[in-house]
């Protein structure tokens, strides 16, 4: 203890670690009615850095090569000592996270966290989560497994629809005019540097955002519900007399870490063939497609939706246009009011939502 | 219980069930690293005589190192590793020498694996193996 003193007090003179403590821990303070929902970020933040700790131990053993992959990923499921446990983790993981990445997405907008004035904030988060659908499209191509070959032919077959420039794009994203190895190479390197590289920058911008605008307060359990802020002037929202981050705060994350690895883990001990279909272990063909070949979970309402229309292109612009909408969404809605039962419209188009990618989800999953 | 002790004790177990939870995760990811005994080797490697001609030299693998087996002329078959006593260079075969060169500093080896000339302070090791008509088995 006395050499802890003292490595304090060293550091103390140095940094001012007493005064660092104070301003982002204990002395953080956050709303005293934060619920459960507040604590999804951290949850993320927890996945992420799992799914880049189990990447890095896949990198030990898979080898990017087209001719090598497929027998690698087998290597590590059959013969490495725990692979298969190292990668359940990332397969698992990566669906979780974008479930979570959802769930965490929802909650902003049912609480009306998205509104002025933290736009930038929802704007960050909706580039991470573009983010995290890319780096979930390109990991899937690496296994190079029958399912990995044809769900990626699908997906980047769908940019052929964009007019004049839709047959250029697609031989960009595959290095060539059919997906194989070039694809692999690009993809690979998108999914180990260029995307976690982008996801790790703009969380750093969505926590720093979160911090200089402060924390929203939750629109429940307060009779003051509507938001003070008046759009005149920077005005950090502190919550005096709140909870503070450390220990409180934290231990309150730590908890809902502790309930997501409940979870996961029983997925991956017990239930992660859901996530690995029967084509998922038979090595890449390039010669013969598999019958009822589809996109993972969270792209099936899109691959219905293309489905749908008869134009591709239009499927497209549909899609484009939703997306961006809710990209878009604080500066549409621009009410004060943040409460979601206060709100009518907004809860008739976001249950509205909801169900209808959902009943897409269903649809594409049976078509 | 006072609140201090009550504390303590929660802490403490809390320590307890993190510190296990640390150790089964730790434990797989050590398994997961740590090469494997038998990665890349074979425990026997076995050629056809007829296939190494006299004076000649043939390099393969040998748990996990890089051995030679030798025809010198006039001399009898030999299997060494080809590893160099001096600081791990592979050993290279002169044909028209019957020795081994290494390539690093300079040290030479003798058909036999003995130390010829150079800052090797010891021979080749020798491997063992069994020649079965026109087979020879090393390992």
């Amino acid at each position: 203890m006395f050499l802890f003193r003292k490595i304090h007090n060293w550091l103390n003179v140095r940094l001012g670690v007493d005064d660092l403590v104070e301003k982002q821990l204990t002395g953080y303070l956050l709303p005293a009615n934060i619920n459960r929902w507040y604590s999804l970020g951290s949850v993320l933040l927890f996945i992420f850095t799992l799914q880049v700790i189990s990447g890095v131990l896949l990198l030990v053993y898979y080898v990017p090569d087209a001719d090598k992959a497929f027998t690698s990923v087998n290597a590590i499921m059959n013969t490495v000592p725990y692979g298969w446990l190292i990668r359940l983790c990332h397969v698992v993981g990566s669906n979780m996270m974008v479930l979570v990445l959802i769930l965490h997405m929802l909650s902003v907008l049912f609480m009306g966290s998205y509104k002025r004035p933290r736009e930038l904030n929802w704007l960050s988060g909706f580039v991470i989560f573009t983010l995290v659908m890319a780096i979930s499209l390109t990991g899937y191509l690496l296994p190079w497994s029958q399912l990995s070959f044809w769900a990626t032919t699908v997906a980047t077959n769908s940019a052929g629809a964009i007019p004049f420039v839709g047959s250029y794009l697609v031989e960009f994203l595959r290095g060539g005019a059919l997906v194989g190895p070039y694809t692999l190479g690009r993809f690979f390197a998108l999914h180990v540097a260029v995307i976690p590289i982008g996801i790790v920058a703009i969380i750093g911008l969505h926590l720093f955002l979160l911090e200089r605008i402060g924390v929203s307060t939750p629109p429940f359990g307060l009779s003051d519900t509507k938001n003070p802020w008046k759009d005149d002037r920077f005005r950090h929202e502190d919550h005096p007399g709140g909870i503070p981050f450390f220990p409180n705060y934290l231990l309150s994350d730590m908890t809902s870490v502790a309930i997501y690895l409940v979870f996961f883990l029983l997925i991956l001990f017990f239930a992660s063939n859901i996530f690995l279909p029967k084509d998922a272990f038979i090595p890449a063909n390039p010669f013969q497609t598999p019958a009822h070949i589809k996109p993972e979970w969270y792209f099936l309402s899109n691959y219905q939706t293309l489905k749908i229309f008869p134009n591709e292109f239009i499927g497209l612009m549909v899609q484009g246009a939703g997306m961006t909408f809710l990209a878009l969404l604080p500066f549409i809605d621009r009410g004060p009011e943040r409460h979601p039962l206060k709100r009518p419209l907004f809860m008739v188009c976001a249950v509205g939502g909801i169900l209808l990618w959902i009943g897409l989800m269903i649809w594409g999953h049976y078509s | 219980m006072e609140i201090s002790s009550r504390r303590k004790f929660l802490t403490t177990c809390l320590g307890v069930i993190g510190v296990t939870g640390l150790g089964a995760a730790l434990y797989p990811l050590f398994r997961y690293l740590s090469p494997s005994k038998d990665a890349g080797t074979k425990q026997k490697v076995t050629f056809q005589l007829t296939e190494l001609a006299e004076g000649e030299a043939r390099y393969f693998q040998m748990d996990g190192k890089a051995s030679v087996l030798v025809k010198p002329k006039g001399g009898t078959v030999a299997a060494f590793s080809a590893v160099c006593t001096h600081l791990g260079c592979i050993v290279q075969w002169q044909k028209s020498q019957g020795q081994f060169l290494c390539p690093c500093h300079g040290g030479q080896f003798s058909a036999q694996g003995a130390v010829l000339g150079g800052p090797p302070p010891k021979p080749l090791e020798k491997l063992p193996f069994v020649v079965n008509g026109t087979t020879i088995t090393i390992g």
